[in-house]
């Protein structure tokens, strides 16, 4: 290879060959057993199948439709389609399972999409919070005799918090397990309906299974404690409690509610853990809260802290570690090293020592402007990773100020010229404040995608700045509906605190950002060099208007759900507001391919390979937070036979 | 002999573990032994090897700190008196011993050396001798750990020194430019979002250089990141520094910038908060302080006539823009550089007053000194003039300065025209490489003879004025970014070639230059004054996070290490009595300072 242009397209360049070379690519030839693809979160896939060369032919190979849409009808709007299906293996069944907002888990044969079984766990939907399921996991259930009911297992949490096992190929519950097969989890009494809830799968390994919650977190001062909870596989038993708050008083939350990891071979879970209760005021909550914000590391077998790695202290921005920890293995200047990356809201990509926490790039400590806020004490540094540099630049100035006609581009600018605005972490104060990245993001719970053993990870990141303050009262509504991401602004009362507090989007008096676009896009970082190797938009504006456009505009979208890398050299993802999927040549992020759904994609991908065909399926059912409507799809796509 | 008691132990033990329970707190042996008194404590710093580390820095710092009254927006009410917080430093010596006095008050104590990893203790201490044993750091804490003039020193920008210079005379004015906040890694496109943000803040980088300078910055921090064994060392601090003591008073908070400030002969500290037009009058005796709100004309908006560049910042509150201080040698009344306004602001230490003299012209009022006459000179930075108020008549006379070129004249000639129009809707400038209609008279200076001295930053020369004569002369200056300057006893100036690095002494009888380097590399002094009793020069360092002495006679250098990283010093001023120094931390903006709060610093020989 001639290496004239500049290195760091050779290195790029170098790394990709490696890593799709089917004889170099780390991994095994594993389908989709796992909601990230594998323990490790990696969202990769070894199948080539679909490629390059070819995925401009690939087409609908199936569709399936939950029955949700016909069921409860209007009540889907109140829905996240966010799941990712897992491809069971044969010894299991070897159907595609998925579970649907209501926590119903569905098993379909892979190559038909015809369904096998389900299960409904009947859930109390009592309550206002959206409901979504991310997936479930399957764990072999190695003290079940061999073909016993159970032997192979599923496990999904539930937004009623209840961990279910159930078995995986008749999908009938696991009697031995907790009562009749469910264990009622931290938060389900006593607490509003809705309150603590769940969203992603558990993670299992060593016998352990891991499980997280979703916690209201900004509407109280003291909300439940965030605590995972550890059971035995074989039969339910509690094997240990983890908070995160570790003895905080006057607080709640810092939950795990995005996906986790597991790495089996050095016995260890890493939890995302998020911010601490309330979300933007912190003065009854002094100190770093130190296992906030964190990426925290646990004996499996134990719940014994072996590091944290903490990434905002004393948050006052909802920067919630927001996506599953990626493992791999860090091979820079010939020494692999256990590696994690960890992907924030803030728009950083922080590069750890798995066993250890400690940052396999330089962090340096970056001040920051402190809070005008009576007792807030703000931390005086952030940390902030040397390289890769940041995902999104997160300043935004009057001059920078975007829009479509001389017009709203003025409003933009005297809107930013009287927002306060230090840049990334200003604390949110009683006048109006800029907030970029926002609470969306950055990157958000789609996570990323690393690409083989290249060092390569392909994330979806939001671009959209958001504003917000804290007002001086105490009661105040929570409008239907209002989220910054639909271009709302949103009104909450911090009960508990003096304060109310309003965030909503930048917009100008045309509801468009006030931010340049793409206001979504696609980046591919090089974790091994500390660059960016190339960014692209992802999504088209040409629905987001009154009207819809006849042609898309290629400006970016917000965007939730992630994207899959496979060894074709193509990165799969929805995620954005245009109902459309993509495929993205990963060597230098050109749309190669993409295909309209029914409704928005908002989750996360998956590949598998089955009887000699390779699949690509999404789940296409909308996102409330999105309010663009919502469906019961789930699409497989495949080269023609 | 002394016996170890095991109660000291036993604590000890205990605050070992929780040191070691902390993330950036490493290993301290501590070795209680018997207490004995609680008058003074002897702190002795050594690497695990037992050697003494000398010098170690020992800065101490009270946990209960004084309520200050904030209810004016945040900042104490005018006229009111607070306490400061104040934190003492000294160094080990040989022995790598220092004594800690006061051992009762509740302080915590910060031992820093360089190599090695701060290390923290919690007065009291009940016991009579403490070994703090500090332990190295790693190689990538250490070079992490390194100031940033090291860093700067080796980004050579593709060999190109003057794009470098018109990056440091333009980009390191407010803050260090290789600090870990500008070292992370950027996109180029990042980095010029930054260099366009900058400039909408005041500074003055051609556009043109903007996506080159990005570029390099990019491509140069990488390689030093992945190259670190590049970039040398810091300058060793001098084992003397035991002989000195420093003290600290914090004042403000991390939205103030602290710029200018005065040492009065009624033994008070004048600082000026520029962001927040106030003064604050320190007593350097008691660390009580009383601030004083600089009053502004009715109708006057922030940002005074220059208009508000900080509009996102979320406080703001200067009117009148406090800059520099100087003070009648006649009845003590103090002097004020209000840079957003058409003014000069007097002030009267005894009575608290406030008068604003309002000029008939001249932008940007600058640098202040008084004469022997009673007479007030300052620059005028913004239309290349100087001014000089007669106290007698209460008059102004403004000396403008040669223009350049007929642009340079015509932009200089149109800028009443342009600050007629409204700060929102005035062109913004264009900046070339020369700051062409920005020659910049900037710092300023009486020689012992009564002539004035102007150095003009952007056009490299120096303006002298004869009050006698009413003459303006040109002398052109052979290095670039003539910043401020002063005159020592002999009538010699000297002055700081800022994007030079250079200290540079100007002989008026002979005409001649000498220059001399810094001793620390890539410097980039803003500012220095002259101890003319003493014939020593002090030089600010800026991006060293050190304050620098020059013996006049002996050419020799003393090098001061500042008590926090990302110190930036833009004046110094000396006490005559004994020859203590002060300096105010003025990065900006402060909260990207250690600690995030301005502090004002004096440095004086040791009293023990």
């Amino acid at each position: 290879m001639r290496c004239s242009l500049a290195l760091q397209r050779c290195r790029l360049a170098l790394a990709l060959v490696l890593a799709l070379h089917p004889a170099m690519a780390a991994g095994q030839d594993q389908d989709w057993g796992f909601y990230g693809g594998d323990a490790g979160g990696r969202h990769y896939s070894t199948q080539a199948q679909i490629n390059r060369q070819n995925v401009a032919d690939l087409d609908v190979a199936w569709v399936f439709r939950s029955g949700d849409a016909a069921r409860f009808g209007a009540e889907l709007a109140n829905t996240s389609a966010q799941s990712t299906p897992i491809l069971l293996p044969e010894a299991a069944g070897a159907s595609l399972v998925y579970c649907t907002p209501y926590n119903r888990v569905i098993a379909l044969d892979p190559g038909t999409g015809k369904q096998r079984w389900d299960f409904d766990p009947g859930i109390d939907r009592d309550g206002e919070r959206p409901f979504r399921c991310r997936g479930v996991s399957y764990a072999e259930e190695p003290s079940a005799p061999a073909a016993s009911h159970c032997r192979h297992r599923l496990y999904m949490a539930t937004h009623d918090r209840r961990l279910w096992a159930i078995d995986a190929r008749d999908g009938r519950p696991c009697a031995g397990f907790g009562d009749q097969g469910r264990i009622a989890l931290h938060g389900s009494v006593d607490t509003p309906a809705g309150e603590v809830s769940n969203s992603s799968a558990p993670v299992i390994a060593n016998g352990v299974i891991v499980v997280g919650s979703s916690i209201i977190d900004f509407a109280r001062a003291t909300t439940p404690r965030g605590t995972v909870q550890a059971f035995a596989s074989r039969d339910g038993r509690l094997l240990w409690q983890f908070d995160p708050l570790q003895g905080q008083a006057h607080s709640g939350s810092a939950n795990v509610w995005a996906p986790m990891s597991a790495d089996a071979k050095h016995g260890l879970v890493f939890l995302p853990t998020s911010a601490p209760s309330p979300d933007y005021y912190g003065v009854d909550r002094p100190g770093a809260n130190p296992s906030a914000n964190s990426v925290v590391a646990l004996e499996l077998a134990t719940g014994k802290l072996r590091w944290q790695f903490q990434h905002v202290r004393h948050d006052l921005w909802d920067y919630d570690t927001p996506a599953q920890p990626i493992l791999f293995d860090w091979t820079r200047d010939g020494t692999p090293v256990p590696a994690l990356a960890q992907l924030t809201k803030q728009g950083f990509v922080f590069v750890l020592n798995r066993l250890t926490g400690e940052s396999l790039w330089e962090i340096t400590e970056q001040p920051v402007p402190p809070s005008q806020i009576p007792g807030e004490i703000t931390a005086p540094t952030q940390p902030k990773p040397i390289a890769p540099p940041p995902l999104l630049d997160g300043f935004l100035m009057p001059a920078d100020a975007w829009g479509l006609t001389p017009l709203d581009r003025a409003d933009c600018r005297r809107q930013l010229s009287n927002l306060h605005n230090l840049g990334l972490f200003t604390p949110i104060s009683e006048t109006l404040t800029l907030m970029y990245p926002g609470s969306l993001g950055g990157a958000n719970w789609g996570g990323g995608a690393l690409l083989g053993d290249s060092g390569i990870l392909l994330v979806n990141v939001n671009n959209i700045a958001f504003t917000g303050k804290l007002i001086r009262e105490t009661a105040s509504a929570i409008p239907q509906g209002s989220h910054p991401a639909a271009g709302q602004r949103m009104r909450v009362s911090m009960q508990g605190t003096p304060y109310a507090v309003e965030i909503g989007s930048l917009q100008s008096f045309l509801g468009l950002p006030c931010n340049p676009p793409p206001w979504g896009k696609l980046v591919a970082v090089d974790l091994y060099g500390g660059t960016i190797a190339w960014e692209t938009a992802l999504g088209s504006v040409h629905e987001m208007g009154p009207v819809t456009a006849p042609f898309q505009i290629e400006w970016g979208t917000p965007n939730l759900g992630g994207g899959i890398a496979t060894a074709g050299g193509l990165f799969f993802i929805g995620a954005t507001m245009d109902r459309q999927i993509r495929a993205f040549d990963v060597n230098t992020g050109n749309t190669l391919w993409q295909h309209t759904l029914p409704n928005d994609a908002t989750a996360t991908p998956m590949t598998y390979r089955y009887q000699g065909r390779q699949y690509v399926v999404i789940n296409a059912g909308g996102h409330t937070m999105f309010n663009r409507g919502q469906g019961d799809y789930l699409y497989a796509f495949a080269l023609p036979e | 002999m002394t016996i170890p008691s095991p109660h000291g132990i036993i604590e000890t033990l205990a605050l070992v573990d929780t040191i070691m329970r902390t993330r950036y707190s490493f290993v301290l042996l501590l070795l209680g032994l018997l207490a004995v008194g609680t008058e003074a404590v002897t702190l002795r710093v050594t690497n695990p090897e037992g050697q003494p580390i000398n010098p170690a820095m020992v800065t101490r710092t009270p946990l209960v700190v004084p309520e200050v009254d904030t209810s004016d927006n945040g900042y104490p009410p005018h006229g009111v008196s607070n306490q400061a917080a104040v934190a003492t430093t000294a160094f080990t010596d040989a022995g790598g011993s220092v004594t800690i006095d006061d051992t009762a008050t509740a302080s915590s104590i910060r031992i820093r050396a360089q190599g090695y990893v701060d290390a923290h203790i919690q007065v009291p201490l009940d016991q009579q001798d403490i070994a703090v044993v500090l332990q190295p750091m790693t190689p990538a804490q250490k070079v992490a750990s390194y100031p940033s003039n090291v860093w700067l020193s080796q980004l050579h920008f593709g060999g190109d020194a003057e794009l470098k210079k018109t990056f440091q005379l333009n980009c390191a004015f407010c803050h260090q430019q290789a600090s870990p906040f500008m070292r992370n890694e950027r996109t180029v496109d990042q980095w010029v979002s930054v260099m366009e943000r900058m400039n909408s803040y005041g500074a003055r980088l051609p556009e043109p250089d903007h996506k080159p300078i990005a570029e390099l910055l990019q491509r140069e921090l990488r390689e030093l990141r992945e190259h670190p064994g590049q970039v040398p060392e810091p300058r060793p601090w001098d084992a003397q520094l035991a002989q000195v003591e420093y003290t600290e008073w914090p004042l403000g908070d991390g939205f103030s910038q602290m710029h200018d400030f005065l040492l009065h002969p009624n033994g008070y500290v004048y600082v000026g908060d520029n962001l927040f037009d106030r003064i604050y009058e320190v007593d350097p005796e008691t660390g009580a302080y009383t601030v004083y709100k600089v009053p502004h004309h009715e109708g006057a908006r922030v940002g005074g006539i220059l208009g508000n560049r900080f509009t996102v910042f979320p406080k703001m509150d200067n009117y009148m823009g406090v800059h520099s201080f100087a003070y009648s040698k006649k009845d003590g009344a103090i002097f004020i550089t209000p840079s957003m306004q058409q003014a000069l602001l007097e002030f009267d230490p005894v009575t608290k007053a406030f008068t604003i003299h309002d000029m008939p012209r001249g932008y940007y009022p600058h640098t202040i000194r008084t004469d022997d006459q009673d007479r007030v000179w300052f620059t005028l930075a913004l239309s290349n003039q100087v001014a000089m108020f007669d106290r007698g008549t209460r008059a102004f006379t403004v000396y403008d300065l040669p223009a350049r070129s007929i642009r340079e004249w015509l932009i200089l000639k149109a800028l009443p025209l342009l600050f007629w129009l409204d700060p929102e809707t005035r062109p913004q400038p264009s900046p070339d490489r020369d700051g062409t209609g920005l020659p910049m008279p900037y710092g300023i200076d009486v020689a012992p003879d009564g002539r004035v001295w102007v150095a003009r930053l952007y056009a490299n020369d120096l303006a002298v004025i004869d009050p006698k004569t009413d003459t303006v002369s040109m002398v052109d200056f052979p290095y670039e970014g003539p910043r401020r300057l002063r005159a020592d006893a002999d009538g010699n100036l000297w002055i700081v070639a800022f994007q030079d690095s250079l200290l540079v002494k100007y002989n008026p009888n002979s005409a001649t230059y000498t220059d001399y380097p810094l001793p620390v590399v890539n410097e980039i002094p803003y500012a220095l004054n002259v101890d003319r009793e003493r014939g020593m020069v002090w030089v600010n360092g800026n991006q060293s996070d050190t304050l620098l002495s020059f013996e006049i006679e002996s050419r020799q250098w003393q090098v001061y290490p500042m008590p926090r990283q990302r110190f930036f010093t833009r004046d110094v001023e000396i006490s005559e009595a004994d020859g203590a120094v002060y300096t105010s931390n003025s990065h900006f903006p402060t909260w990207q300072s250690e600690g995030g709060t301005p502090t004002l610093l004096r440095i004086t020989p040791r009293r023990d």
